[in-house]
């Protein structure tokens, strides 16, 4: 018993002279309020997977009443500029040679005849350079010419090429979509419910791994081994103020996304605070490991990119990993970043609570853990 | 500026760097990294999607429905007993995609009375993964059409009894990446992340911890020109970076296949000159910074709308205009479209010269601007 308060006094004496440090490092704080502006205006106003102002070209064989009715039913879909008319097939594949363009529809001589009997077809390029943008506008127009009423006789459409183009015959079933959480699929609604987690894995990974590397170069960590403090202790009394710093930053982020955007959380606020916890601890612990491992400043900063970045492209936070090949899905599972974005997307946008949760937070306590141990490993009291 | 005092100062340069294997591990690993974690990363369509099925109809038509589903790769159906199952595993984020056929659906299909509608499936999608939400439908929409098709014409009476279709067939092509696969998109956007991000950091530590040990005010002491220390520290670290460029198409080809269709020596030309106005700005940072943390604070701080508006993974045309005027004004947006017209679509020179010239105009205010900052710290 006697042992233990002493454990707790030795941890919290380190966690104050932390916190002091801190509360004069201008660079740290000023770090710490601006990012979450900075993401939030990012996420929130300016990035956005689905098209929108897309540039094309039509080239129109032979001008008619339907061909134009057609032109407009495309633009009308909202993804579009006004489109460039063109004179000759050449000509508009110049545009999309030199990226002026994503899309060439083309309509053909007879067009108007064609489909007024039901035979109607036009022919669609698209710039393959650009295969995000281009999937989803190839959509777009062929959705909009399998409707397309002529007037005519209608007759059988026969599919497409290409999975993602494969637009056939809608009248044997007809499926009818519902979009839950977020009907109309923005994807502002996606990034911000998982601020959050980038803000906090730029955070914890930097500040700790940067913060205890900096102290080794100054040398005041060996005056802090010379305490009669443990180096587990140590560890533990530097970490407390960044966990507290961190709920700070969960705080503005969700405000941020809340007053600014209307984002709020729909599920238990309870359970986010708790699932924010572990995931904390585990991205410190990766910042100790790192500060462990290396001898500079330098070097803490180079593999802390190392750890950031891998984070934050296969936990599916920015993309999606449902969608990533079998094998680099998998391995983006030991990143603490996949458990906490699953997690906060489930409490914030679908309204989940503990009984939704509780697997990330296990997760990230078996990550957490299995960290600890490595670090306890690698942290034998050590000069130099 | 004199040739044999930039010549000891290269040397030194290049001796301090070797000397670090640490350093010389993370300037190759870290790019390679980049390149592989990228690259695998976008996908524009869907492969083994966990697909809940919730079959009321229980009946030949619908069980061919589903196992035509199975069988093309994109989804993998789980069958759910009763509706309200299927929806609280979509509450719970265990499937993203939920199919509902309705009880009368072999009936409604088979032997629908002319004119009638035809029967409804429900779809239900997890709108809080937009692009998984997205893609799914586009995929779901094209399988169900056909099978549907498939159904009613295997039938005695043929598909004259049914309702007439109505539209246009469209045929498609698509040029300079036929399959639309992510991977080159994203191979030729890595160069322009690795050498806009990682170039700025690492001169921007490097000179800091050189500032904290004291060599660089002693370097300042020495006849040397800032000009000439300027050049002292860009050259090493971009020839690092270049020798980085061909190693990451090396990777990216052998690995991927994904070799540049244009000319390859441009390319290199191209990236060796945008690498020295990167470290510039790694340079500007540094000088403007008293420790290694606040460079990188700095660094970072810039790096982040930098790589996100350039257009390297989020479309620049769906920014609101004010963005995008913003975006033409970063340097990185500019090579990164060059990167991407000589990867994907080989171009030459004289189609961007556009981009070529900012880039020009960037780097040389850069470099004067380093040169200018480094005079003034002295």
């Amino acid at each position: 018993m006697e042992g233990l308060r002493r454990r707790v006094s030795n941890v919290w004496a380190v966690a104050y002279r932390e916190a002091s440090v801190m509360r004069h490092d201008k660079t740290f704080l000023g770090a710490v309020l601006v990012q979450p502006v900075m993401m939030l205006l990012l996420y929130g106003l300016a990035i956005s997977n689905e098209p929108a102002n897309v540039r094309w070209v039509v080239l129109d064989r032979e001008p008619s009443a339907l061909s134009r009715r057609l032109v407009a039913e495309v633009e009308a879909t909202g993804y579009f500029e006004p489109p460039q008319w063109v004179e000759s097939y050449r000509a508009g594949e110049q545009r999309l040679a030199h990226g002026d363009a994503t899309l060439l529809l083309v309509i053909p001589k007879d067009f108007r005849r064609d489909a007024l009997a039901g035979r109607g077809e036009v022919q669609l390029l698209l710039d393959g350079a650009d295969p995000l943008i281009s999937a989803r506008v190839g959509s777009y127009v062929a959705q909009v010419a399998l409707h397309f009423d002529a007037g005519g006789r209608r007759l059988e459409v026969r599919s497409a090429q290409g999975p993602s183009m494969g637009w056939s015959a809608p009248a044997a079933v007809s499926l009818r979509p519902r979009f839950w959480f977020n009907p109309t699929l923005r994807d502002r609604d996606f990034f911000l419910a998982a601020l959050a987690g980038m803000l906090l894995t730029n955070l914890c990974l930097s500040a700790s791994s940067l913060g205890l590397v900096g102290e080794r170069e100054s040398g005041t960590y060996e005056q802090t081994l010379s305490l009669p403090t443990s180096p587990i202790e140590i560890v533990l009394g530097k970490l407390l103020p960044y966990v507290a710093v961190s709920y700070g930053v969960l705080a503005i982020a969700i405000l941020g996304a809340g007053l600014g955007f209307g984002i709020w959380p729909r599920g238990s606020w309870l359970a986010l605070g708790v699932l924010t916890l572990p995931f904390v601890l585990a991205s410190l612990a990766i910042g100790v490991l790192v500060s462990s491992v290396v001898r500079t400043t330098a070097q803490a900063v180079f593999l802390t990119v190392f750890f950031i970045l891998p984070s934050m492209v296969l936990s599916g936070v920015m993309i999606p990993y449902q969608l990533m090949p079998n094998g680099i899905r998998q391995i983006g599972a030991v990143v603490p970043l996949r458990w906490y974005q699953i997690g906060l997307r489930r409490i914030v946008l679908r309204g989940g609570g503990f009984a939704e949760v509780w697997l990330p937070i296990l997760a990230l306590l078996a990550i957490f853990a299995a960290l600890l141990a490595l670090i306890r490993w690698r942290l034998k009291p050590r000069l130099g | 500026m004199r040739w044999r005092r930039l010549r000891t100062l290269l040397v030194r340069e290049v001796r301090a760097t070797l000397r670090d294997p640490f350093t010389m591990a993370s300037l190759i690993a870290v790019p390679v990294m980049a390149l592989l974690a990228f690259s695998y990363v976008l996908a524009t369509d869907v492969e083994h999607l966990a697909l809940g099925v919730y079959d009321a109809s229980a009946s030949p038509a619908s069980r061919r429905l589903v196992a035509e589903l199975g069988a093309s790769d994109a989804f993998d159906p789980r069958p759910f007993a009763t509706r309200g199952a299927l929806e609280e595993a979509l509450v719970a984020g265990d499937v993203g995609v939920g199919l509902v056929i309705p009880p009368d659906f072999e009936r409604d299909l088979l032997d629908r009375a002319p004119g009638a509608p035809p029967p409804e499936l429900q779809l239900l999608l997890d709108g809080a993964e937009t692009v998984v939400a997205g893609n799914a439908e586009t995929f779901l929409r094209a399988i169900v059409a056909r099978t549907g098709g498939d159904l009613v014409s295997g039938q005695a009476w043929g598909p004259s009894g049914h309702a007439a279709p109505t539209g246009l067939r469209t045929v498609t092509r698509v040029l300079f990446n036929p399959r639309l696969e992510g991977t080159p998109f994203m191979v030729a956007g890595t160069f322009g992340f690795v050498l806009s991000f990682l170039t700025t950091l690492i001169t921007a530590v490097s000179i800091v911890s050189e500032r904290l040990t004291g060599t660089f005010d002693q370097l300042q002491l020495t006849p040397a020109t800032s000009a000439e220390i300027l050049l002292g520290k860009l050259l090493p670290l971009g020839a690092v970076f270049a020798f980085d460029v061909i190693v990451m198409m090396a990777v990216a080809g052998l690995l991927f296949g994904v070799w540049p269709k244009g000319n390859v020596l441009f390319f290199l030309g191209v990236s060796s000159y945008y690498v020295v106005t990167s470290l510039s700005l790694g340079l500007i940072f540094s000088a403007t910074s008293t420790t290694a943390a606040e460079a990188v604070q700095k660094t970072v701080l810039f790096s982040v709308p930098l790589v996100q508006l350039s257009g390297f993974a989020f479309p620049l045309r769906s920014m609101p205009a004010v963005v995008q005027w913003f975006a033409e004004a970063l340097p990185a947006t500019h090579y990164i479209r060059i990167c991407r017209s000589i990867y994907m679509r080989g171009e030459g020179p004289l189609s961007m010269g556009g981009d070529l010239l900012l880039i020009l105009v960037f780097g040389v205010a850069l470099v004067w601007l380093a040169a200018r900052t480094l005079e003034r710290r002295a």
